[in-house]
């Protein structure tokens, strides 16, 4: 799910005009732009991104910024924020790499690893800013930038400004020469630079000795100077001022604000102090917070950038604002003792109005958090449900938990809809334990309450979420039972969780093979969700219309509803709808024996399943990777592939693949010749159309035949269309190797028919020669028969493994001209009257007559027609 | 899940030595700890930090005020009121 971006914060901060141009250090920076890493590493208020900000504006190079804050510590929003800071740079670089980002669970890795390659090919180099990377706390974090910091290609140089040393290899890159560093000696004042500032940026005019004093006292600490110089722009006696500041052992921030705000009216100080909550903040935000005043919050903050109040635009046009980190934590702390001492506003009231403010302005995380500070514990759970999307998939996971994780159980208890939302936020983690036992907890809170229809949707979602954990170990009874209880339980109109629902009920009916429920769900789930906007659930049901289609032999159909899923998820960034749609292509192209094609889809395929942890989608993958090896006669490589396969499916218990795998590996056995290796792997797994073609390899027709039956009855009852095609090729073998080709005929018949416009090849092709006899002597109408000529044009130019012996030597082929006589024949004309109506001299008659006895090894037209009715020759 | 206390044997009393001298009011902003001034012109932060987590949070509050740590020294109770000055 893509996370909503902030332009503000890759917004570059601009130079204040009548700085102190601090040349000495852009020089080194210049100097030192080949390092991979510029580490500015010192404590708050030592002047590091006005540096940098300066360095922006002086130097040639390309810069991006991004401004670090809380929540960035989840690794998404990190990489997501990282991506989108280095494309207004290159805007080149593809939106792969957020895909991988965005996935579930995100490919972190993956995701920097193409970057990197998408990097190296970029000529001119750039730089990156990571401002404030102290607020980072996260290890995951810390070591993907270091595995990015070993593999930066030249086109990338990293910055980090923090107040602590980050936690990446710095010795490392320190001894590669790879490291440069500014350091708080390096970023303090010198006293010239002091004079400088004072003096001329800030028009004071001081004497040497009492700048000297104010280095001194503040020890170069530029913020402290900074507002040392804004106290004393209003004092007349600034001697005075100074020397009582020196010998003051105040703590120098605490000292000179008390001074500087003592200077504004009383209106510009309750500002000040009230809007100290917001980590950023407009003209209309203000005016929200802070009632009174002639001046509009928009002028305000004007009026404060003027006076270099510590106040840092945030965009160019002059709309969103913060204070100096520094400044804003110093007020706030004013603030607390202000409110402490009177008791017209709160404090939460202020986060409140603040949280009111954004959630108008559809800014539904900070009002998440501002309605968290205010511990307004019912705006704050209606705000992570989300307008559209449930907040913690908008890149809010980590400050949701946290907030939920620090409310007291008897809070939760209160509020049981409170341990339901925990529960779907741990959810979507994909950490699965810890949520039954939240569940259970809501229920227990949900019995000490009469229950309200709100409740009555809450134990419909609690249901819900049981069925999301069946899902997660494929326990299809289970699923059906929770989707049926939280449809019962689910508000009407809660079309979210109904049709996520919905689809989960469909696949449970998909895994338990009953297919028309399983279609009836899919399609309900794609209508909900069009209808509610609910995408990644149409994709999803999508996906399970697909394969129920193609199980349904509509594999034109089928490809098409697949293509439609890629389309439709590529915004999504859903690797298992990816995983599902090029898997069910790939055995599509498959079966047209458009190998190239399949092959093709089989990689993407097992791209996407490499992202899905916990999914049996990657031996899902190589099973498709075998059929594709054994066509082009690679046993070796697919019997090495199905092993692993096998093994990886029985480390993680998967229940589907085993059945899948045996099944290839069992035609590998028979092609190899090795049939009671064969014979034992299907008798292992009991599946019946691989013990079918073992007796066939074992010349035991009819034991094939007793087998087949009942399978065929049992897949035409469940109208399993794929299975009943497949049952009857085999059917049509065994009844041509017990010679009775009439019958053989008479099955296959019907099924070339049906299997002809969805164009099926490699269900007659993977059986191997033995095939081949039936096919040539089917007797068709003609557009059935150029689809059975271009399967038999494979026999032809490709060499076709023997999985059976071949039937019993069927006669050699009659031309269409000899079958028509001999139709005719067999319906009682004389030669005379074959003449006249095909327009033929009755020698040539006689001639034909002649060959077709020679080539059905008869001496008579009676016995001629007998043998072609034998042989199903003959139209019945 | 939530907010249990911490084994009791965890929580320790500390005292927190900083340059410069914070008004007495700031006291709230430490999550109680009670502030007291010495004759180096320094503060120091006396109280019951529950548990390490506790102890790091309030060095980042330290750190994001750019105040400078000079020493952290957990204290025996008994210690406490006698001699809070020495270093």
């Amino acid at each position: 799910m893509p996370i909503p971006i902030l332009a503000t914060k890759l917004h570059i901060p601009q130079l204040r005009p009548n700085g102190v141009m601090r040349s000495h250090l852009i020089q080194r920076l210049d100097a030192a732009s080949h390092a991979s890493l510029n580490l500015i590493s010192a404590p708050a208020g030592f002047g590091k991104s006005s540096l940098l900000s300066a360095w922006h504006a002086t130097s040639q190079r390309p810069m991006a910024w991004l401004a670090l804050d809380e929540r960035d510590n989840d690794p998404s929003r990190f990489f997501s924020y990282f991506v989108h800071a280095l494309q207004t740079l290159i805007p080149t670089l593809s939106s792969a790499s957020l895909r991988l980002i965005h996935t579930q669970p995100p490919a972190i890795e993956q995701a920097l690893t193409n970057l990197i390659n998408e990097l190296s090919v970029v000529g001119s180099s750039v730089s990156l800013v990571l401002d404030d990377y102290h607020v980072i706390e996260n290890h995951a974090i810390d070591q993907a930038l270091s595995f990015l910091l070993e593999h930066l290609p030249a086109s990338l140089r990293l910055i980090i400004a923090t107040r602590e040393d980050p936690n990446l290899p710095l010795a490392r890159l320190r001894a590669r020469g790879q490291l440069h560093e500014l350091r708080s000696a390096d970023l303090r004042f010198s006293l010239d630079e002091a004079q400088l500032f004072l003096n001329q940026a800030m028009g004071l005019a001081l004497s040497p000795a009492d700048v000297a004093a104010l280095e001194n006292r503040t020890e170069g600490w530029i913020a402290g100077l900074q507002l040392a110089a804004l106290s004393m722009q209003q004092q007349t006696d600034r001697s005075r001022f100074i020397a009582s500041f020196s010998g003051s052992h105040h703590f120098v921030m605490d000292y000179l604000l008390e001074e500087v705000l003592q200077q504004q009216t009383p209106a510009v100080q309750q500002f000040l102090l009230q809007t100290s909550i917001l980590n950023r903040m407009c003209g209309s935000l203000c005016d929200a917070l802070v009632s009174n005043g002639t001046n509009s919050g928009q002028q305000m903050l004007e009026q404060l950038e003027q006076a270099n109040m510590f106040i840092v635009p945030l965009d160019h046009e002059r709309r969103w604002y913060r204070y100096h980190h520094l400044f804003g934590e110093l007020l706030r702390q004013r603030l607390q003792r202000s409110l402490a001492q009177q008791a017209t506003t709160s404090l939460e009231q202020l986060h409140i109005q603040a949280s009111i403010w954004f959630e108008a302005n559809e800014l539904e995380l900070e009002a998440f958090e501002h309605a968290a500070a205010a511990n307004d514990t019912e705006r704050a759970e209606r705000l992570i449900e989300g307008k559209r999307v449930p907040l913690q998939f908008q890149g809010a996971l980590l400050p949701i938990m946290a907030w939920l994780q620090a409310l007291p159980t008897n809070v939760l208890n209160q509020r049981p809809s409170l341990w339901v939302t925990a529960a779907a936020v741990w959810l979507a983690t994909g950490q699965v334990n810890g949520i039954e036992q939240r569940l259970q907890a809501a229920e227990q809170a949900i019995d000490q309450h009469p229950l309200t229809p709100k409740l009555h949707d809450l134990i419909g979602r609690i249901a819900a979420i049981r069925g999301t954990l069946a899902l997660s170990q494929n326990d299809a009874s289970q699923i059906i039972a929770q989707s049926k209880r939280a449809l019962e339980y689910l508000a009407i109109d809660n079309l979210s969780f109904r049709t996520s629902t919905v689809w989960k009920l469909g696949y449970a009916y998909q895994l338990q093979g009953k297919r028309s429920a399983a279609k009836q769900a899919y399609e309900q789930a794609i209508s909900i969700g069009q209808r509610s906007g609910n995408l990644v659930t149409v994709v999803l049901a999508s996906i399970g219309l697909g394969n129920l289609q193609e199980s349904n032999n509509q594999l034109k159909l089928a490809a098409t509803t697949y293509q439609q899923v890629l389309e439709a998820s590529r915004q999504l960034a859903l690797p298992a709808a990816n995983c599902g749609a090029e898997l069910g292509l790939a055995r599509i192209y498959y079966q047209w024996n458009q190998l190239d094609q399949a092959e093709q889809h089989y990689q993407r395929a097992l791209q996407a399943a490499q992202l899905l942890q916990h999914t049996d989608r990657e031996v899902a993958c190589y099973v498709i990777k075998a059929r594709l090896l054994i066509a082009q006669n690679q046993l070796d490589q697919a019997s090495l592939l199905l092993e692993q396969a096998s093994a990886a499916a029985h480390q993680h218990r998967h229940t589907t693949q085993p059945a899948k795998i045996a099944a290839e590996q069992v035609r590998i056995g028979l092609m190899r010749g090795q049939v009671q290796q064969a014979s034992q792997i299907a008798q292992t797994h009991q599946i019946p159309i691989s013990q079918a073609q073992v007796f066939l390899a074992q010349q035991q027709p009819s034991a094939a035949l007793a087998l087949l039956q009942p399978a065929l009855t049992i897949a035409q009852t469940n109208s399993w269309h794929d299975q009943s095609l497949w049952i009857k090729v085999l059917q049509s073998l065994a009844l041509a190797a017990l010679e009775d080709y009439a019958q053989a005929q008479q099955v296959l018949k019907p099924s070339l028919i049906s299997a002809e416009p969805e164009g099926f090849v490699r269900v007659f092709l993977d059986q191997g020669q033995a095939i081949q006899n039936l096919l040539s002597h089917i007797n068709l109408t003609t557009s059935s028969k150029n689809y059975v000529n271009q399967i038999l044009a494979h026999f032809t130019t490709e060499r076709m493994p023997q999985l059976y012996p071949t039937t019993p030597s069927l006669p050699e082929m009659l031309s269409q001209r000899e079958l028509e006589i001999l139709s005719l024949i067999a319906q009682g004309h004389s030669n005379q009257a074959i003449c006249q109506q095909l327009h033929l001299a009755l020698d040539t008659v006689k001639g034909h007559n002649r060959r077709i006895f020679e080539k059905l090894q008869v001496q008579r037209r009676t016995e001629a027609v007998a043998r072609a009715r034998e042989l199903g020759l003959l139209n019945q | 899940m939530t907010n249990q206390n911490p084994p009791a044997n965890e929580a320790m009393q500390y005292q927190i030595c900083l340059r410069g001298q914070l008004n007495l009011a700031w006291a709230g902003w430490f999550e109680g700890m009670q502030i007291a001034l010495d004759a180096n012109g320094n503060t120091l932060l006396v109280g019951t930090i529950v548990d390490q987590a506790a102890l790091y949070g309030l060095i980042k509050k330290i750190r994001d005020l750019g105040m400078q740590l000079i020493s952290i020294m957990p204290v025996p109770p008994t210690t406490l009121e006698s001699d809070s000055t020495e270093q």
